[in-house]
């Protein structure tokens, strides 16, 4: 017996493929089978029409409002606004599977301010996405990759030093999620000692550390994961902003939002200090839709769908340190 | 680069754990590959079949798909593993595909005349795997097997995208906290580095230990 090559036949291999084959389609068969899939707000044609009809409404600047500002001008001259963002964030900014349309409340901003500067109205041609992350946004502004990033990127003194705030255009807090049949977490106090798991994008691990320092903390790419994490028991909690969660637990039965927000998350337009005329004009045209309640018609159309009553208080302008 | 100054430790911890799942992920993926390989060169055919099937499932799935079924997938049907356990056997899993064919290629480039003539003088199967293909394998395998190395290193990385506190992970967090990402990432990039460096280091060394003298 040599335990020399053992000669390729043509139908053995093929034999070999076909099982290979075999067993991929049953183990992905069984991992799609065993739960349905979650259902993402936002990623329905449900407020779609309602939704551009908000984007269509937004104000246009007149044409002396864009000519006084280096940076406006520039914009209007591209033609669409270049935006640093995602795709795949529920509520805030998520790509209709349907039309292909960004639609949430940070691409509606962003969407907005481009109608702003640029006066069309084809909600899809209004901007250019770069998918951006915690990694990569202070350094896609510094090289002039995009104009602003809309990225419920919260205003802090840290990355003030590297990039221009304007804002805040949205003051959120960090809730908590916990599985339908646990009873032991009501507050962010309970959370010390225990398993956290939150999105890897989102300052939300800083605050858990900040105010449950025994918390083991998991950073997961994506807010479906987290969920996934918490309803397999593979950790306690989910802490991430309120209303991404509420979202999610009215999609899925088999968690649950406790207690109230516990930070003051203010989310910042991000924008590159190489353009200081940005951040004035971003914050006149932040006022804008503040006073003529546009920014309050955004709300009702994207969080409002999830989170009842009334669009909270505008923010204040310059409110926090950093921006 | 305060960042890197002042944190230093939180990145060599991340470094202890990357380098904890590239020991564990290398010495199972040999141990299990080379098992695969005599599955695979054994004149037994549903043996060679079993073989064939595990090596090309595991060495045509992305790793991190694999992390995503066994964190995610596995748990639904009532195994759950912890993170960095899940990472450890995947690490191990899909560089175990790789040490097969490489172990296989080495035992193939033993020319048959060898087995043939420890057939002839009388050792049985499992003698001659054991005292005349495989010790003259070895020496053929030493660069596959650093190449498996400084894979299963580098791909340790994506053990971050599930939640591992591994070295990318920690530069992750410092970038979250600090807005410093190129500056956290050069430095795990040159841990990273010295990692595979170490890997390729030990296999050159390896090699010419092996190495014939003529």
């Amino acid at each position: 017996m040599y335990p020399s090559i053992c000669p390729h036949r043509s139908s053995r291999r093929a034999r070999a493929l076909i099982g290979v084959l075999g067993a991929v389609v049953a183990l992905l068969a069984a991992c799609s089978s065993s739960k349905s899939a979650p259902k993402l707000p936002g990623s329905s044609t449900r407020s779609s029409s309602a939704y551009d009809a908000v984007i269509d409404s937004a104000p246009v600047a007149s044409s002396s409002t864009v000519s006084a500002n280096a940076w406006a001008v520039q914009i209007k001259k591209q033609g669409d606004l270049r935006v640093g963002g995602t795709d795949a964030g529920p509520l805030f900014s998520i790509r209709d599977i349907n039309t292909g349309e960004l639609t949430g409340f940070d691409a509606g901003l962003s969407q907005m301010l481009s109608r702003y500067i640029t006066g069309k109205s084809d909600v899809k041609g209004l901007t250019t996405l770069t998918i951006t992350t915690v990694d990569t946004r202070e350094t896609l502004l510094q090289n002039n990759t995009v104009d602003a990033v809309f990225a419920t990127y919260t205003i802090t003194p840290a990355r003030a030093l590297k990039v221009n705030f304007a804002g805040p255009y949205y003051e959120s807090g960090d809730a908590i999620m916990v599985r339908k049949d646990n009873n032991s977490i009501n507050a962010v106090g309970d959370l010390n000692g225990k398993s956290v798991v939150t999105e890897a994008d989102s300052t939300a691990a800083l605050d858990i550390k900040r105010y449950a320092p025994q918390a083991k903390v998991t950073l997961f790419q994506t807010d479906a994961e987290c969920v996934a994490a918490v309803q397999q028991g593979r950790a306690d909690a989910y802490v991430l902003d309120q209303s991404i969660l509420v979202s999610d637990a009215s999609a899925n039965p088999a968690v649950k939002v406790v207690g109230h927000p516990f930070t003051q998350e203010p989310y910042g337009i991000g924008l590159a200090k190489s353009s200081p005329a940005a951040k004035e004009f971003v914050n006149a045209w932040l006022r804008t839709i503040f006073a003529d309640g546009e920014w309050a018609r955004l709300w009702k159309a994207t969080i409002g769908t999830v989170v009842p009553g009334n669009p909270p208080a505008v923010p204040s302008i310059g409110s926090v340190p950093g921006s | 680069m305060d960042v890197i100054r002042h944190h230093y430790w939180d990145l060599l911890a991340g470094f202890g754990v990357s380098l904890e799942l590239t020991l564990l992920g290398f010495v199972g993926a040999v141990v299990l590959g080379t098992v695969l390989a005599v599955f695979r060169v054994v004149p037994v055919a549903p043996l060679r079949s079993v073989g064939t099937i595990i090596v090309e499932f595991f060495r045509n799935v992305p790793l991190l798909t694999l992390l995503i079924l066994v964190v995610f997938g596995l748990p639904d049907i009532g195994v759950t593993y912890s993170l960095f356990t899940s990472a450890a056997i995947c690490l191990a899993l899909s560089g175990a595909a790789f040490v097969c064919e490489a172990v296989r290629g080495g035992i193939n480039a033993v020319p048959v005349g060898q087995a043939e003539a420890a057939r002839a003088i009388g050792l049985s199967f499992t003698q001659c795997v054991r005292f005349v293909i495989l010790p003259q394998a070895f020496r053929t395998m030493v660069q596959p097997l650093t190449n498996v190395f400084i894979g299963v290193a580098l791909s340790s990385s994506l053990a971050a995208a599930v939640g591992v506190a591994e070295l990318t992970d920690r530069a992750h967090q410092l970038t979250l906290r600090y807005a410093d990402a190129v500056g956290c990432f050069l430095a795990s990039g040159v841990l990273y580095l010295t990692l595979a460096l170490a890997g390729a280091t030990g296999g050159g060394w390896l090699e010419r230990r092996l190495a014939i003298k003529r």
